[in-house]
């Protein structure tokens, strides 16, 4: 919900301003003049020459502090001589600023502030996200028994700051279930909470991390997240959208989870695993990653442009992705608050436009693969292929024979093979001639000709034919190649961006105002993914981190997890942060054990219950007084309702499927039908992220629960709450399959009576025991609707049965659609869709 | 944003609080939470302009908001001819071209353009159709449209429209959403963003089409990196007019009515264990959901209509066409849809656009005058704006391609094409803007594609200067940092 985020802004502006504006405290520039500047001065006075207004620059010191003309913006110390002072306190139309006509005028606190900066020595600083991440000492807490690990020590510390006092613990069952959905997307089963709530050992919930760290389900819930940043899709985009085979990447990204791959390793081997020495086949699909950009095949398109569109995107995605920074801005000019020029854009464009792909239809170039099998056989076959190759062109002396009794048939106007196409003109003017005229190539091709038709070989041909299918490969995937030699492009700048329109010529590299290739690196994608997770990057680290807070947290520490450049928000919890971040860097980029860190805090244990005081104190919970509670993900909600009711297929990996979905009637904009056949047997119910993800025509149940299309690069999904949704959770045929198979189990396995079948229902959707009230609520629902349905047959088999298929033997159809009702009912419980 | 409007939101923020946390609120969700100051659309960045703040109701993002300056029009017909027709064979007559047909195009006019198909120094070909002179106005029209001709008095034609794209899919998207590529949110998400939806029981922002697909797909109503409730709403051609709004097959009216009250009292329950005031927005979602289950049928049938107005559009009750659209979309903004944007595609005329033209007329012409006759009768022409047009136009050359089998057809043409506006504060009888003798250029009057969006913006009375979103750190527009009110367009 777009409200609570917001008032989350709201709140973090409170608080961290506050600080400065309570007493005559010191200045601090990236918290209290940065954001002044950023927003009121440096639109015209800031990084960008074209937009530059006066020559004069606020964004550097010495540029500031210059007194050439006579006056200088700012004298340190000395507010009074101060050109900048003077200008935002005026109240003369004509000298105040920013002018009038902008209508964005600096406040009266906003003056207050400026004014003490300078009077303190206006010293700047470098934006904190630019500097790197020093590693804090833990802050000293009121209550040593609170804090399970370092991260209890900063949200403690903060809440004692602010006069508030962390939550209880959550009650056993849910824990159990929140940290299920935030490891692996997937509630816990009743069993297994039955055996948590059972271990009485104090490490009971970190073995119960362990376990569910180690589960597939892991890989393929973070995988979901990465390939929203991967703009991972099974179509190429645009006009006619058409399928893209590119799934063996999606499972790359689940095995390399899975595998807790380290984060520093995935990077370079999507980055530019070809690039790696004697890359590996598993390293050359990763770099799938950038074949993700969309390709245009609309007739009449300029295949460059499109290329060029693609290289844009990969810059944009690879800052946005590792460094939180957007850099779309500087592709048309340099950038107006952070110190990115249109020429560093171009240096990484550069870096990046040097691989074979070219918005070609065909996607090349692609890496065919083979299954384990076929690898085992491979070399066999081939070599069968050969020798039958071959056997298929020798004229031993017996098809010799053959062939003459052959041509003998034919010229007596025979049919010798009647099975065999009829004999071409070509081949039959050969024959006219006589043996002893024909010219050696007229006797090859007669050879040739006979060899290919005669039912002598036709078992040698039959079987080249078989092991031609078993080579054939597996799947393909689009990946990066380097261009060599010649081939190589040159980068020109883009003026204002089009690539028809082109400047001076850019040579490879990285934004200068950051830390620069190491000496002697070739300016190339490795070096560039290296620089990326390199230990003097300010950014990657403290970005992934965040990535991963928000995840189980739901809000980032720096809420604007896809920019942490000065128009960025600051980050809530500034030194939290940067422990997160080294920390991650010193455990090796270990993820499951980042995870681990934060799911096994006292601050993430905390029960969500909030009471009208502490919602009116900290209404999106930034200060972390509660657990986190939030709405599931669109494929969670999805992969839920089939789990709980037993129809979630476990199976991994694998080409995407089309589960039910409703028909539009409509075709592609080349006249193509984007219906799709939907899939039978097990690909009906697999978990949401082996979709068929086609951009122009997402899954429709997914986009109305905020899944992107994933057109581009998507950092945060917000969290809306429609009217739409309840419709899905209500009527979509998936849902109403979910709750007839939901009711089916609660009657198998709950026993014979209906509180037991309320009780299973509960168990296996919410991971609890119902109430004494909720319990009579549904018994009451439930006897109401078998009254109905006793009334009506046909309604009560089609609420049953449609479309799960038919009843169990021996069931009767109004006791199955009642409990259908009620398991529609717990399938749409707020309870159900937030993680608690 | 942390030293913008620091006075504003703390005030905000504690009111919606103050009115979250009260004992039993979700008696009274709907009607008035309190209002949270958007904290985005406080306009804000280095381009900061205004300050008033448009609001929204906590449980529904869609409740009505004023604009920022009184509007003319109240909601948009946004009739989308997508594949672009031919303005040189409809609108904007060239008797020059007539006179050149046939001979090559003169060089100093196609030098450094772009085409999609066609070679620069293809020949002119010679409108296909007369036209003649129409109403009060003299506005002139070719003979394709004979019902539009009978309205042309209250409609405004600019013939000077031109935009950036050449190809169908990033025209499209650019036209709606001001930028070529993929993910900013379209017009009607703006618009709904920006002043919610009169409509209660239906969504504010809806999507009908006919003919074949639409190139730029689902982007074409994306609401990009706005929140999802401004999405536009497809409405179907078969089965639920709107997605999964039918119970279940075996469901009946007072079950699910049983089923809801008792979610609503689990969720209330839920909400006073859990005090969490998303748990209000959910409940006040499935009233509205339930709300829907009967309107959308509602709207969607056609019964009630006089024979006399299904004659008016062309309408076949039960068969999908553009008319039956144009009948709805009348149908939707009477029950206060704020944006309908209705598509028909079929007018991308590489060969033959004679025959092309007869066809698309044939099947739109009627029910787009229709639609403009029939608002007026029923006194809602005035504050409802209707906006025809494509993605680009089309060339004053031929298109010929053996191997494509084409012959007789005009490529794409991004330099100038034609729309009309008509309603919500249109100058009626207006025609706007010029090209040259040959069509090529605009010789009068530039509107660009960022100037159309300004001025359905403008008569919305949205600035849109003022109307932003902020992400990635800075503010979008749907103008991006272009576009100029059409002044001469306004009554």
């Amino acid at each position: 919900m777009i409200v609570r985020s917001l008032i989350g802004t709201l709140t973090a502006t409170i608080a961290l301003t506050s600080g400065a504006l309570a007493a005559d405290g010191p200045i601090d520039f990236n918290r209290d003049i940065r954001p002044i500047l950023s927003n009121k001065c440096l639109f015209c006075h800031g990084p960008d020459e074209a937009e530059r207004k006066a020559d004069l620059r606020l964004d550097v010191r010495d540029d500031a502090l210059d007194a050439s003309k006579g006056y200088a913006a700012i004298v340190p110390g000395n507010p009074d001589e101060s050109e900048l002072i003077y200008r935002v306190e005026s109240e003369d139309d004509l000298d105040v600023m920013p002018p009038p006509s902008v209508a964005n005028p600096v406040t009266e606190e906003e003056a207050e502030l400026l004014r003490r900066w300078v009077e303190q020595g206006a010293e700047y600083a470098v934006h904190w996200s630019y500097a790197k991440p020093e590693r804090p000492d833990l802050p000293e807490v009121s209550d040593p028994s609170w804090p399970s690990n370092p991260i209890d020590h900063f949200i403690l510390d903060r809440l004692h700051a602010e006069g508030l006092a962390p939550s209880p613990e959550a009650d056993r069952a849910t824990l159990i279930r929140r940290v299920a959905l935030d490891l692996t997307g997937l509630p816990p089963t009743p069993e297994q909470v039955a055996e948590f709530l059972a271990d009485p050992a104090p490490d009971a919930f970190e073995r119960l991390v362990d376990r569910l760290l180690a589960s597939h389900s892991y890989g393929e819930h973070q995988a979901r997240l990465w390939l929203d940043l991967a703009r991972y899709a099974d179509s190429a985009g645009y006009a006619d959208d058409p399928s893209r085979t590119i799934w063996a990447y999606r499972d790359w990204v689940i095995d390399a989870f899975n595998a807790n791959m380290p984060f520093d390793r995935f990077t370079l081997e999507q980055m530019a695993g070809d690039l790696l020495p004697d890359p590996s086949e598993s390293q050359l699909v990763a770099t799938a990653f950038h074949r993700n950009t969309m390709t245009n095949s609309e007739g009449g398109t300029d295949d460059e442009e499109f290329r060029s569109a693609a290289i844009v995107d990969r810059v944009n995605t690879t800052m946005t992705v590792w460094m939180g920074t957007s850099m779309a801005c500087a592709q048309c000019h340099t950038h107006k608050y952070d110190p990115i020029s249109q020429v560093d854009y171009f240096r990484l464009y550069a870096i990046l436009n040097n691989t074979a792909d070219a918005d070609l239809r065909d996607e090349a170039p692609l890496l065919p693969l083979f299954t384990e099998e076929q690898l085992a056989h491979k070399a066999e076959w081939e070599q069968e292929a050969a020798s039958l190759r071959e056997t298929l062109a020798t004229a031993t002396p017996e098809l010799k024979e053959a062939q003459h009794d052959w041509e003998r048939a034919v010229l007596a106007g025979e049919e010798p093979f009647p099975d065999a196409p009829k004999v071409p003109e070509p081949i039959l003017e050969i024959l006219r001639v006589d043996a002893s005229e024909r010219s050696d190539e007229q006797a090859k091709q007669l050879a040739d000709h006979f060899l290919g038709v005669t039912p002598l070989l036709q078992a040698e041909r039959s079987r080249l034919a078989e092991l031609k299918g078993k080579l054939a490969p597996h799947t393909t995937v689009p990946i990066m190649r380097e261009l060599a030699g010649d081939d190589r492009r040159t980068t020109r700048v883009q003026l204002r961006g089009n690539y028809l329109d082109l400047g001076e010529e850019v040579a490879p590299g990285v934004p200068e105002s950051f830390h620069p290739l190491p000496d002697g690196a070739a300016p190339d994608r490795l070096s560039l993914a290296r620089w990326l997770v390199a230990d003097e990057n300010p950014l990657t680290a403290r970005v992934v981190a965040n990535r991963c807070w928000e995840q189980v947290f739901g809000q980032g520490l720096v809420p604007t997890g896809e920019e942490f450049g000065s128009q960025g928000e600051p980050p809530t919890h500034p030194e939290l942060l940067d422990w997160l971040a080294t920390e991650l860097v010193r455990t090796g980029w270990d993820l499951k054990a980042f995870f681990k860190l934060l799911v096994t805090s006292s601050t993430y244990r905390q029960s969500s219950r909030v009471d009208p005081d502490l919602l009116e104190r900290d209404p999106a919970n930034i200060f972390l007084a509660r657990g986190p509670r939030f709405r599931l993900s669109a494929e969670m909600i999805r992969d839920q309702a089939l789990f709980v009711s037993g129809l979630l297929s476990p199976q991994m990996h694998g080409p995407p499927v089309n589960p039910p979905r409703p028909a539009t009637g409509l075709n592609a904009a080349f006249g193509s039908a984007i219906d799709r056949e939907t899939s039978t047997g097990q690909n009906r119910y697999r978990r949401g992220l082996y979709t068929e993800w086609r951009r122009t025509n997402p899954y429709p149940s997914m986009t109305t629960f905020d899944a992107p299309n994933r057109e581009v690069c998507t950092v945060r999904r917000e969290r809306t709450n429609t009217p739409l949704q309840a419709l899905v959770t209500l009527n979509d045929p998936v849902y109403v399959e979910a709750a007839q198979a939901l009711a089916r189990r609660m009657v198998r396995e709950g026993g014979e009576t209906a509180d037991d079948r309320i009780r299973r229902g509960f168990q296996l959707c919410l991971a609890r025991d119902p109430s004494e009230a909720e319990r009579e609520h549904l018994l009451a629902l439930v006897e109401d609707a078998r009254l109905a349905f006793s009334g009506d047959p046909e309604a009560a088999l089609a609420m049953a049965t449609d479309p799960l298929g038919p009843l169990p033997e021996g069931a009767a159809p109004d006791e199955l659609a009642a409990w259908t009702v009620v398991a529609n009912v717990l399938l749409n419980l707020d309870e159900m869709v937030l993680k608690r | 944003m942390p030293s913008r409007n620091r006075d504003l939101r703390p005030l905000a923020a504690r009111e919606t609080l103050r009115a979250v946390t009260r004992r039993h609120f979700f008696r009274d969700c709907g009607v008035g939470l309190g209002k949270i100051a958007l904290a985005s659309m406080l306009a804000g960045g280095a381009r900061a302009i205004g300050s008033d703040v448009p609001a929204f109701d906590v449980t529904n993002p869609l409740s009505p908001r004023p604009p920022h300056f009184a509007p003319k029009a109240k909601r948009v017909i946004y009739l989308f001819m997508a594949g672009a027709p031919s303005q040189l064979d409809l609108f904007d007559p060239k008797p020059t071209l007539a006179e050149y047909d046939g001979q090559p195009v003169p060089a100093e006019v196609v030098k450094d353009q772009r085409y999609a198909f066609i070679r620069p120094d293809a020949s002119l070909m010679a409108p296909r159709f007369r036209f003649s002179r129409h109403g009060e106005s003299g506005a002139e029209l070719s003979e394709m449209l004979p019902h539009l001709a009978k309205v042309v008095d209250d409609i405004a034609i600019v013939r000077s429209v031109h935009t950036d794209q050449f190809n169908h899919a990033p025209a499209q998207i650019f036209m709606n959403s001001g930028s070529p590529l993929p993910g900013r949110p379209c017009m009607g998400s703006w618009v709904t963003y920006g002043i919610g939806s009169e409509a209660e029981d239906l969504p504010g922002f809806v999507v009908l089409s006919s003919g074949s697909g639409i190139s730029g797909g689902a982007a074409n109503w994306s609401s990009g990196f706005l929140p999802t409730s401004y999405e536009g709403v497809v409405f179907r051609s078969q089965g639920d007019a709107i997605l999964n709004v039918s119970s279940p097959p075996g469901f009946d009216d007072q079950l699910q009515r049983d089923s809801l009250d008792l979610i609503r009292t689990l969720n209330d329950r839920q909400l006073g264990r859990v005090g969490d005031p998303e748990i209000a927005s959910r409940i006040a979602s499935y009233e509205m959901a339930y709300r829907m289950q009967s309107s959308a049928p509602e709207l969607m049938d056609l019964s009630g209509e006089s024979q006399d107005t299904l004659d008016l559009y062309g309408v076949t009750p039960g068969k999908a066409s553009f008319a039956n659209n144009c009948l709805l979309a009348r149908r939707m903004i009477e029950r206060g849809v704020r944006f309908v944007n209705l598509y028909h595609e079929g007018w991308d005329h590489h060969s033959d656009v004679e025959g092309g033209l007869r066809s698309q007329c044939g099947q739109t012409d009627q029910a787009s005058a229709a639609l403009v006759l029939d608002l007026k009768r029923r006194g809602l022409l005035e504050d409802t704006l209707i906006v025809w047009g494509g993605e680009f136009g089309r060339t004053p050359m031929v298109e010929s391609n053996a191997t494509l089998g084409r012959s007789l057809g005009r490529d794409h043409h991004p330099q100038a094409f034609t729309m009309w506006f008509a309603g919500g504060g249109v100058k009626p009888g207006l025609t706007l803007g010029a090209t040259d003798d040959l069509g090529f250029h605009v010789v009068d009057r530039p509107v660009h594609v960022h100037d159309v969006q300004a001025t359905i913006l403008h008569l919305l009375g949205l600035d849109h200067e003022r109307l932003t979103f902020r992400t990635q750190g800075r503010d979008f527009r749907l103008t991006d940092v272009h576009g100029h009110v059409v002044e001469e367009l306004l009554a």
